[in-house]
């Protein structure tokens, strides 16, 4: 088992709550989130990223709009949903308590 | 230097040079395909992907720049990520995903590798598959057919089934490497010249939308039996190219020894002509004989209208065997046409000369006295003049021969008749009439009379020239001499030996056909000759 792959699995793993929470403060186009989740070092590469919003929006926790832009070609805002909304604040409860439980255990030790 | 190429990205126009190019859609073509176990999301994340990519290219463009070039591409591949990094990140999916990644082997996929296919790339598949030398598979298929005949079918099977390995990924896939850019840069470099690659990723664009097409319809079964059917069109194909080979090299080797032939033929000829060794060493056909063009002119006018148009069949054999041998140019070929038809011409008109020539005859007669007394005998005897032309045996013949003559070219022809008749007079006299061909009635006269033929009289003797002269121009070979000689009743005439060969018209008492007549003295009776020495002969 390699390092890498685990350590790819568990940023994957809350790859979607991080994105629906970036959203949570208001619409972002793609560009932006990539550049919020890189910054945070949550993402090494961006390709992974696609697919997951089309997931999401395809699952209806998503919807987009497009908006011309100033500079280059026209963006898509990406806008979370009422059932995305619900969604986030049950990943929030869920990552809250895992936090705590992953702590407990780690400090523990 | 490179070439560059617009291309609409995101919806946005960007000139990218050629490898640049490559890269970047060997990379799109990559992600395409590793997205391919989703197909509904597939176009939308292809075009975020592209609108994504073109917004980090339009950064990279300035006034300055303006080109997009490889190691932009290298940097957006850097950033955006392996295509196997695109790969859907569905919780179960993604283990097993990672899982399988890890271990070469079951990573691999069956294709048919047509790149390195006997017949359709079965055997070559599976042999990647297994990781086996491919002999070990065929051998296997072979005795299976061989013994049981099972091999066939299970190969047809394998054929229908297996899809083939079209996209480098897919190739990769099956020779069990990770689909990585990596791999695919290194498997393209491997196997494909980049000029290659430009013509198969052209071919593949159409490919693919013919596929399409195809998959709408009969799913993906329908392609390896499509296959079968287009092996098995390539094989009867081959078999028909083998055969035109095979008649294109036939033609070639018949009409090139035609043409080696004819060329040395005329070379021979213009050789003999030019060394002036000439007319009597190769006997030619009158055409070339009597025709008004010089030799050399007929006969490299008859070398072109035998030889080019097998000059044509060679041409036509050696691009039926290889392709490679260009069509002549319209230039070219309408030259040799007009060449053609002139050399055609020429002859055409030699053979209206030579038909026309003779279309008429013309006679000269001459009638002379012989002072004979009238008891005398008359001999009669044929001479030749050997410095002209030295005949063993005198002989006539249609034969026309050019002999010089005090430094002046003539015809010699020794197509002389003689005959003995009883004459209406009290005197010996004889006619000498030549009989000549021509273009018309006055031509032909007028060229009888210049017919040269001669005899002397010497005491109680004719004789007779056995050979006429005539002009080199008269080319026909149809000039006679008839000479009649007339004897009074009661008169007695010598037939030499010399006549013999140009008597023709002995009338005799006797029955003695002229072949026996010489060597007898005749007279002259009121029913005709009668020999009056040869009696004893024909008693015994």
């Amino acid at each position: 088992m390699k390092i890498e792959n685990t350590k790819a699995q568990m940023r994957k793993g809350v790859l979607e709550y991080c994105i629906l929470s970036i959203l949570q403060h208001g619409d972002a186009y793609t560009s932006e989130i990539i550049s919020t989740l890189k910054s945070a070092e949550m993402i090494v590469v961006e390709g992974t990223i696609y697919p997951l919003l089309t997931r999401l929006k395809n699952s209806g926790l998503l919807s987009y709009r497009w908006e011309e832009s100033s500079s280059g070609p026209p963006r898509k805002y990406y806008v979370l949903s009422e059932s995305g909304q619900q969604f986030l604040k049950e990943l929030d409860m869920t990552w809250n308590n895992l936090m705590l439980a992953v702590n407990q255990i780690t400090n523990d030790k | 230097m490179n070439k560059t190429i617009n291309i609409n990205l995101g919806g946005y126009f960007f000139h990218i040079d050629e490898t640049a190019y490559k890269k970047l859609k060997r990379y799109l073509d990559a992600i395409a395909k590793s997205l391919s176990d989703d197909p509904e999301g597939k176009n939308e994340i292809i075009a975020d992907i592209e609108a994504r990519i073109c917004e980090l290219l339009s950064e990279k463009i300035t006034e300055t720049r303006q080109v997009v070039n490889e190691l932009d591409i290298h940097n957006i591949i850097k950033i955006m990520g392996e295509p196997e990094d695109y790969s859907d990140h569905d919780e179960n999916f993604q283990e097993t995903k990672s899982k399988s990644n890890n271990g070469k082997n079951n990573f691999k996929k069956l294709f048919r590798d047509r790149e390195n296919r006997f017949i359709s790339g079965v055997s070559s598949g599976i042999a990647h598959y297994l990781d086996l030398d491919v002999v070990w598979i065929r051998i296997a298929f072979i005795l299976l057919t061989v013994f049981s005949g099972m091999g066939l079918i299970a190969y047809i099977v394998f054929w229908i089934v297996t899809p083939e390995a079209k996209t480098t990924a897919e190739k990769l896939q099956m020779e069990g490497e990770r689909v990585t850019i990596d791999n695919i840069e290194k498997k393209i470099r491997e196997e494909f010249s980049s000029i290659k690659e430009t013509i198969e990723d052209g071919a593949n664009n159409v490919k693919k939308k013919v596929a399409d097409g195809f998959q709408r319809n009969g799913k993906n079964t329908t392609s390896g039996l499509q296959d079968f059917l287009n092996v098995i069109g390539n094989m009867i194909t081959v078999v028909f190219n083998v055969i035109g080979k095979l008649i294109g090299l036939i033609i070639v080797i018949f009409s090139s020894i035609i043409l080696i032939s004819i060329f040395f033929g005329v070379f021979s000829l213009g050789s003999f002509e030019l060394l002036g060794y000439g007319d009597n060493l190769i006997n030619l056909p009158d055409f070339v004989y009597d025709s008004i063009l010089p030799y050399w002119i007929l006969t490299i006018c008859m070398f072109i209208v035998i030889g080019f148009p097998f000059l044509i069949l060679f041409i036509l054999g050696l691009r039926i065997i290889s392709s490679n041998i260009k069509q002549f140019s319209k230039t070219v070929s309408l030259s040799l046409l007009s060449v053609w038809i002139v050399a055609l011409l020429t002859i055409v008109f030699a053979g209206i000369d030579i038909g026309t020539s003779d279309a008429y005859n013309g006679t000269k007669i001459e009638n002379y006295p012989l002072n004979l007394s009238s008891k005398d005998t008359l001999f009669l005897k044929m001479i030749n003049d050997d410095e002209l032309y030295f005949q063993d045996k005198l002989r006539r013949s249609t034969k026309r021969i050019k002999v010089e003559d005090n430094g002046v070219k003539k015809i010699y022809a020794t197509n002389v008749k003689v005959s003995v008749e009883k004459s209406n007079t009290e005197n010996f006299t004889f006619k000498i009439r030549k009989v000549s061909e021509g273009r018309n009635k006055n031509k032909a006269t007028e060229k009888a009379a210049k017919i040269d033929y001669r005899y002397s009289i010497k005491d109680s003797t004719l004789k007779l020239n056995a050979f006429f002269l005539s002009h080199l121009n008269h080319r026909s070979s149809d000039e006679i001499v008839y000479v009649t000689i007339y004897v009074p009743e009661g008169n007695t005439v010598f037939i030499d030996t010399s006549t013999h060969s140009f008597l023709y018209r002995i009338k005799n008492s006797n029955n003695l056909y002229h072949g026996d007549v010489t060597n007898h003295f005749f007279e002259m009776t009121e029913k005709g000759l009668s020999c009056t020495d040869c009696i004893k002969q024909l008693k015994m």
